[in-house]
């Protein structure tokens, strides 16, 4: 890794985790341009079987067992921008690994 | 704009479904053409980014918040291929970790937010590297406005097939109260968009542009 891409993760890991974890906090809490929609049209109402995640850590974006206040939904956006960003960079490895693999050696 | 669990017909979630997982595995087919280590980082970085902005409601009119999509801003930074494998990776994690969006309306939702934004960005990207400065900001926010409106427009009409609005409403009527909203909403993500694309363009032209001909002399317009 090159210094360049060093300071990029960094700095783009640092904005995250800040906007993530703490900007985030101070969010609104009223209903988005979706749901609002749903709501004014008289759509609220879910009309076939769906299937929604099981709040197994997270109940929403609140860490469930620190409740509703600010470090709950700082654990949120921690935990999930370092889980994509996992996610990516080990996607992002195996794609590059194939490639390197094709190289004549 | 996730479409929660219960408000897609089986065979609207079914075809988004099977529409966005061969979009995503011709994404990742062409992005396993040419895949540059600075450009895995910015796509990490712009991914764990978005899902962070995606958190931060901002008021638009009374009772309604919106949030930035961020497929736009990904599919000018880092392409179509990419940019719908980073929201895909989003959509996944907000669904099944943080119950955002139903689970059989993840196929949707990527289409929704990913593919269709990511597009308009893709489109949006291939002038930037041709001619940048304040042109590629004009067409960079209007570009973002459209993207959202395109998404909005689009849940609103697999909604519509799915038979999830009421028969009181015409489509029309539907699509009117979403896209004006949305306007609004699309507005702030094409202002983001703008400021993202010009602070990444600034200090990493390279991981913008990597690999691609022309792309360098593009930039020192």
């Amino acid at each position: 890794m090159t210094t360049a891409d060093r300071n990029t993760l960094l700095v783009g890991l640092a904005v995250a985790l800040v906007v993530g974890g703490a900007v985030s906090y101070f969010a609104s809490a009223e209903p988005d341009g979706l749901e609002k929609t749903q709501a004014d049209l008289g759509a609220d109402e879910a009309r076939h079987g769906g299937v929604e995640a099981p709040p197994v850590a997270f109940d929403e974006y609140r860490l469930t067992w620190l409740g509703e206040g600010f470090w709950a939904n700082a654990a949120a956006g921690v935990v999930g921008s370092l889980l994509v960003l996992g996610i990516l960079l080990g996607v992002g490895r195996i794609l590059g690994r194939r490639r390197a693999a094709e190289k004549p050696a | 704009m996730h479409i929660g669990p219960g408000f897609l017909s089986p065979p609207v979630w079914a075809s988004t479904a099977a529409l966005s997982g061969a979009a995503l595995a011709g994404s990742l087919v062409a992005a396993n053409r040419r895949l540059e280590d600075r450009r895995v980082i910015l796509m990490g970085v712009m991914g764990a980014f978005v899902f962070a902005a995606q958190m931060v409601n901002f008021p638009v009119l009374p009772g309604t918040s919106g949030h930035l999509g961020g497929g736009f801003l990904l599919g000018v930074l880092l392409g179509a291929p990419l940019a719908i494998v980073v929201m895909a990776s989003i959509l996944v994690v907000q669904a099944l970790v943080f119950q955002d969006g139903g689970i059989e309306a993840l196929g949707a939702n990527i289409l929704v937010m990913g593919i269709l934004p990511a597009l308009v960005g893709a489109a949006v990207r291939s002038l930037w590297r041709k001619r940048p400065g304040v042109l590629g900001d004009v067409v960079t926010f209007l570009g973002g406005v459209a993207a959202v409106l395109l998404g909005a427009t689009s849940v609103i009409l697999l909604l519509w097939a799915s038979g999830s609005l009421p028969g009181s409403v015409s489509l029309w009527q539907a699509i009117a109260v979403m896209d004006v909203v949305h306007l609004l909403i699309g507005a702030v993500e094409g202002a983001a968009s703008v400021a993202v694309v010009r602070f990444v363009l600034r200090t990493r032209p390279d991981a913008v542009f990597a690999g691609l001909p022309g792309g360098m002399e593009a930039l020192s317009a």
